[in-house]
């Protein structure tokens, strides 16, 4: 566990709601069995420029139902593996977040946070105290504490360590 | 307190026999089902597990289906992979290329039985839910944690419990009602919990149309949609799974449930429902969208290209021809499906009026092969998903219907009702 969840900083990008998994990775990737091949197509059709442009550490901020629609666990996939260091949204769709934490990328449940942030601002998360401040602004906003058995298998690296630890 | 059908049947797969709402509990799967992520993404994970043996090769069904058959190098791999696991670990339940689509096919090798515990590494496994079964759709890292194990942890859904009376009329679908009670939810509308749907309208569907509800409830977030049992249901158990032993499982009276939704056919009637880009659940009667040109009609999937689909194309589309410059693209969601429509004349009826009939695959629906859309094309569809750039180019454009609908707008060229034709 090298990562610090307590200090996650980065360039919030920033979407609407209803950002479903095809629109993370779509369907005709599917079949590339190299991620490093597949995160060049992340977010190709909301945000042409995102593969090209993103940075280690940056955020994905967005409104209500992230990651609804297929089931396909190459979605947060293919976010850790373009530096993502945390997805903040309103509300999530249920498989996209438990397949997030399986794979160690983390998310925070924040209420209203799609309207609170701009597009391109840097953000600083602390994941165990559920916050995220806005630079320059120096807004602290307050979203949802994480459930205990996703602290658990963020903690160890991921479902499979977790899995591990305790099989 | 009673319980729902999904605190039952969950409850009955945990250690102590309990399951509340909001509780996270160890269940035993009693099936899994995976498909072409086997040998794209478990098989990797599986090596970081230092996996050797699968838990039980009798309760796992491997399915090549989304790019049957192979449609590039990569997937051809990805088969290659998924047949080598079945043979190294004698899996005995294997669907390869040639079989159809895994929400089809489970039910027909007898997978699944009331009262069972499913899961899919795909989002539509709510399907099985018609057979009053918890399914639901997971993804590679639980599905390889369920390989080496068995078993996997839920949060036991709260259930959402959705009435419905009075008979649909004809030419009108399960399909459209289920796009209507979507579009009453939204998109996050039932994000983590059970639908559950009761009344007399349920209770006289065939196997296949409940299948279709079932399938589309992932689309307001559903994690599962275990029906009560009703008498075509024993009559499939009778013909698919003569030899399993299984109990229904009922709904206590005082269930507690979080909302109730209820709709009287009688009092107001269902009309075709469309659904226009870029969500299932934006459905609307089909008037309100009728005109719209097409350039692909699409009948199949999981959702709807089951045997009375392809029956009700086939009685809109006798004799009659497509309309020039359109595509009608069928294809059927099994080989028995299909071998039965050949059978039927169903098959040749679709292909005198110029229709295309494909293989059984995932195929199109998923924009893999078979029927992907061009820039700014155009495609009615019995599918389950219009989402952005779903069946082809970002550009183009999916409404979904049902296979009464899309043949009817086949026929004329443009988004037609199909009580009109």
């Amino acid at each position: 566990m090298s990562k610090d969840f307590g200090n996650i900083s980065g360039r919030a990008w920033v979407f609407g709601n209803n950002i479903n998994t095809d629109q993370i990775i779509q369907g005709q990737y599917l079949t590339l069995l190299d991620y490093d091949e597949m995160a060049k197509h992340t977010f190709e059709i909301p945000r042409p420029v995102f593969a090209s442009k993103v940075k280690e550490n940056d955020i994905v901020v967005a409104g209500n139902n992230f990651g609804g629609g297929s089931s396909r666990e190459e979605a947060p996939k293919v976010l850790k593996h373009s530096g993502i260091g945390c997805v903040v949204a309103e509300s999530f769709a249920r498989i996209f977040y438990r397949n997030s934490f399986n794979v160690g990328l983390p998310l925070l449940i924040i209420p209203n946070v799609g309207k609170l942030v701009k597009d391109g601002k840097t953000v600083t998360i602390d994941l165990w105290k559920g916050t995220l401040t806005i630079k320059g602004d120096g807004d602290v906003i307050h979203g949802n504490p994480l459930p205990e058995r996703m602290v658990e298998i963020l903690r160890a690296g991921g479902a499979v360590p977790w899995f591990k630890k305790h099989s | 307190m009673g319980k729902t059908l999904a605190e039952k049947i969950l409850a009955s797969h945990t250690n102590d026999g309990k399951a509340s709402a909001g509780e996270i509990v160890e269940a035993r799967v009693d099936l899994l089902m995976v498909h072409e992520v086997l040998g794209s993404r478990i098989l990797p994970i599986l090596d970081e597990m230092n996996f050797k043996k699968v838990w039980n090769p009798n309760r796992v069904l491997v399915v090549n289906d989304h790019w049957a058959p192979a449609s590039d190098i990569n997937s051809a791999e990805i088969h290659r992979r998924n047949r080598n696991f079945v043979k190294e670990q004698g899996i005995t339940n294997f669907c390869d290329v040639d079989c159809g689509i895994s929400h089809q096919v489970l039910p027909e090798r007898g997978l699944v039985v009331p009262g069972a515990l499913i899961v899919g590494s795909d989002s539509h496994s709510t399907t099985y839910g018609a057979f009053n079964a918890f399914s639901t759709g997971l993804a590679a890292t639980d599905s390889a944690l369920i390989l080496a194990t068995g078993e996997i942890w839920f949060r036991v859904p709260e259930t959402l419990k959705i009435v419905v009376d009075d008979e649909i009329p004809d030419r009108v679908m399960s399909k459209d009602l289920i796009l209507k009670i979507i579009n009453d939810l939204g998109p996050d509308g039932a994000n983590y919990q059970s639908m559950e749907f009761h009344g007399s309208t349920i209770d006289a569907m065939s196997v296949g149309e409940r299948m279709t509800m079932c399938n589309m409830t992932v689309e307001a977030g559903a994690k599962c949609a275990p029906m009560p049992i009703n008498q075509d249901v024993k009559f499939w158990m009778e013909d698919y799974a003569p030899r399993k032993k299984w109990k229904e499982v009922s709904v206590d009276a005082d269930a507690e449930y979080v909302d109730e939704l209820r709709y009287n056919l009688s009092d107001d009637p269902l009309e075709p429902t469309v659904a226009p880009p870029d969500l299932p659940t934006n459905g609307k009667p089909v008037s309100e969208v009728a005109g719209v040109p097409i350039d692909q009609a699409f009948i199949g999937s999981c959702t709807n290209g089951r045997i009375g689909d392809l029956l009700v194309a086939a009685e809109i589309l006798k004799g009659k021809k497509v309309r020039d410059g359109v595509r009608l693209i069928i294809t059927p969601a099994s080989k028995a499906t299909y071998m039965e429509a050949l059978e039927r004349g169903i098959i040749k009826i679709l292909m005198d009026a110029g229709g295309i009939v494909t293989n059984s695959t995932c195929g199109a629906c998923v924009g893999g092969h078979l029927g992907v859309l061009g820039a700014g094309e155009v495609c009615i569809s019995s599918t389950n998903r219009n989402f952005r750039g779903r069946m082809g180019h970002h550009n183009s454009r999916i409404y979904l219907g049902s296979p009464a609908t899309v043949a009817a707008s086949a026929l004329k060229g443009v988004i037609t009702d199909p009580r009109s034709v």
